[in-house]
């Protein structure tokens, strides 16, 4: 249901009750305050009829079915009346009536509501000096006055209810034009649309949620630039060995077609085959990366002991590469077991890249550490110390994005090992920590958080 | 013709320089801004193969610095990245064509003849003085219709003096264009070129400059004159 109509709705139901409820209530009133002055008229056209018959001389008064002028006064309004006399209690002779008089000889004195001919009746009864007076009006009467009263004055509240209606109609929809206009802007922009919303009026109602709008747009811009360096990155570092193989091969291709090219030959299947590995390596890394930002965080069923977990990590790293002679392993406490909760393959691969990184980035001849501490804070620590050139702050902060290398250096690694690291830390509540060395070289710390076996 | 190959990645450098090698190029390689920057204030190049992503400093921004000082060098930008701002950027600081890798080794081959011809204001492959016809890209020389035999070497010297027909070239800029920054190269291996190509095509093709170096030198047009 559109705004508008539940606006109108809402107030137009509203504003139909309480103008209903008043009206109501008026009616009521002004039927009372009808019944009173008719009644009222009833009493003081008998006194009136009384005082009349009184002043009349004896020989001119009244005599059986003689017509009195002056009740043809009273029928005009539309009373019925009768004049009769009195001995005692008893009527003893009609001494008038009007016309259209029902027969009011047996009504009690006073007011009263009688049944005659079917028809309801109003009556009042004067008895003074011996002569009784008995008016009478039809209540249906009554009531046709009544309904003739309420639908003159309803008929103009009906008329200006649904004229309120229209005005609403047409005053919400300009309420309502800021959140079309918002809308207007929304619908118009495109999803790489990099400039920011136009400034757009809005009442102050509205401020918040325009707030909240530009906000949205900002971080919306921010994940899609980021996706879009993402993509390009990747672009860059697939296409670079493939780049490298492609060239490799078409190489081969024109020294098989030469004599005396062997060298160039055999030279061109080397470098393509690395070309390979490096392709393989950084596609294995992606995927894993991609995996992990798949994967809901979820509680791990099998849990990694840290002893061993490290073990692993350093066979895995020995076994690719050529100067891993140099691994040293230091397990501080090493008499206790702990059972970390991160599932043992994730550790052992993000222990693998961090001691690849080390191995990768420093020197051929200085060793790196991979060192088990319990600092006593639920957690246990795993350092990676190597004697490289180590990393500047910014560039400590800025290692663990995606696809991120120094700038210098001959490196051929594909940028993704600490990504990988910092993702498996931040799903299973682990803190990835890098820092710079007292002497020289870089620590790479990863807070693993553990419970006593 | 010399190639200045600038990229940071060894492995595709190794294949570009051994790829232009096998076409009879002569190539350097070097893989930052720094060493591309001494690399052509110390020698002659025709053109240059630059990659937009290097260690020191953005391709764009050397580009940029280079035209900015009137570096007239022919620029051929390589780069692996999707973006088309990229490309675009890099064709408005001067490139003169650019490769989107992986690109066919041979069509970079192509796409340096053309460019190194149209810098040199033919709009054929083929070059014509006098009697001699000689192919740009393939390097094949004809003498008044005969074809001749040329070295590696040879072609490159030939190709050397054939793009700049009004220039002196020192020794040192043919040694350049010749051999690149080999370092084992005999201090009288252009004379011998030299000697070759004049036994060849005639003792007028190249001219001593005495003291300076050598020109291409004025070759009759017919047969036999």
């Amino acid at each position: 249901m559109s705004l508008r109509l539940r606006l109108l709705a809402f107030i137009g139901v509203s504003l139909t009750l309480l103008w209903g409820v008043v009206a109501m209530w008026m009616f009521m009133d002004i039927r009372g305050e009808l019944r009173a002055a008719l009644d009222d008229r009833l009493a003081a056209s008998a006194r009136m009829v009384a005082g009349l018959v009184s002043q009349l001389p004896p020989s001119a008064a009244p005599v059986q079915g003689q017509r009195l002028p002056l009740l043809d006064m009273v029928a005009r309004d539309g009373l019925a009346c009768e004049v009769s006399l009195l001995r005692g209690e008893v009527v003893v002779r009609t001494m008038a009536q009007t016309a259209g008089s029902p027969g009011l000889a047996d009504t009690a004195s006073g007011y009263g509501t009688y049944v005659f001919g079917g028809k309801p009746w109003r009556t009042y009864v004067l008895v003074q000096d011996g002569i009784r007076i008995a008016m009478a009006d039809r209540l249906d009467v009554r009531e046709t006055l009544l309904r003739d009263i309420a639908l003159s004055a309803g008929l103009p509240f009906a008329v200006a209810l649904v004229f309120s209606m229209v005005l609403l109609w047409f005053d919400i929809g300009r309420g309502l034009a800021p959140i079309e206009r918002i809308r207007m802007a929304l619908a118009q922009r495109s999803l790489d649309d990099e400039k920011p919303l136009p400034g757009i009026e809005v009442p102050a109602e509205l401020t918040p949620l325009m707030a909240t709008i530009h906000h949205l747009l900002e971080r919306v811009r921010g994940v899609i630039a980021r996706e879009r360096r993402f993509t390009d990155d990747a672009a860059h570092e697939l296409r670079t060995p493939l780049t490298a193989i492609k060239t490799h091969l078409q190489v081969a291709r024109l020294a098989v077609a030469r004599p005396q090219a062997g060298e160039v030959l055999a030279q061109a299947l080397s470098s393509a085959d690395q070309g390979v590995l490096r392709l393989q390596g950084t596609l294995d890394q992606l995927l894993l990366l991609a995996r992990l930002h798949g994967q809901p965080e979820q509680v791990p069923t099998d849990h990694a002991e840290a002893g061993a977990a490290a073990r692993q990590a350093m066979d895995d790293v020995r076994a690719a590469h050529e100067t891993a002679g140099r691994l040293v392993f230091q397990q501080l406490q090493p008499g206790r077991v702990f059972e970390l909760t991160l599932p043992g393959a994730l550790l052992v691969c993000a222990l693998r890249n961090l001691l690849d990184n080390a191995l990768r980035y420093s020197p051929a001849t200085t060793p790196v550490i991979l060192r088990i501490e319990y600092p006593g804070n639920g957690r246990a620590c795993f350092s990676v110390l190597d004697e490289g050139p180590g990393l500047t702050a910014t560039e400590r902060e800025q290692a663990p994005r995606r696809f991120w290398r120094r700038a210098a250096g001959a490196q051929q690694g594909s940028g993704l090992g600490l990504s990988i690291v910092s993702a498996i830390a931040e799903r299973h509540g682990c803190e990835l920590r890098l820092l710079a060395r007292e002497t020289r070289g870089l620590e790479a710390r990863l807070l693993v958080p553990m419970r006593e076996r | 013709m010399h190639v200045l190959l600038v990229e940071d990645d060894h492995l595709v450098a190794g294949g570009i320089v051994a790829g232009l090698r096998l076409h009879g190029l002569t190539v350097d390689h070097v893989a930052s801004a720094r060493l591309a920057q001494s690399a052509l204030a110390t020698s002659q190049f025709d053109i240059c193969v630059l990659d937009l992503g290097l260690p020191d400093q953005d391709g764009i921004v050397l580009l940029t610095h280079w035209r900015a000082q009137g570096e007239e060098i022919p620029v051929i930008l390589l780069t692996a990245r999707d973006a088309v701002a990229h490309r675009i950027k890099g064709l408005l600081a001067g490139a003169d064509d650019y490769m989107l890798k992986p690109f066919d080794l041979d069509e970079l081959v192509a796409r340096l003849h053309a460019l190194l011809r149209r810098a040199s204001g033919r709009t054929v492959d083929r070059i014509e003085h006098g009697g001699l016809s000689f192919t740009a890209s393939s390097g094949e020389a004809t003498l008044h219709g005969a074809p001749v035999d040329l070295t590696r070497r040879e072609r490159a010297l030939l190709r050397a003096l054939l793009q700049r027909p009004q220039q002196i070239l020192s020794a040192d800029q043919l040694r350049d264009s010749v051999y690149g920054f080999e370092t084992e190269v005999e201090s009288n291996a252009v004379n011998v070129h030299v000697h070759h190509l004049r036994r060849k095509l005639g003792a007028d093709v190249v001219e001593t400059v005495r003291g300076i170096g050598y020109r291409l030198g004025k070759l009759a047009a017919g047969p036999g004159q």
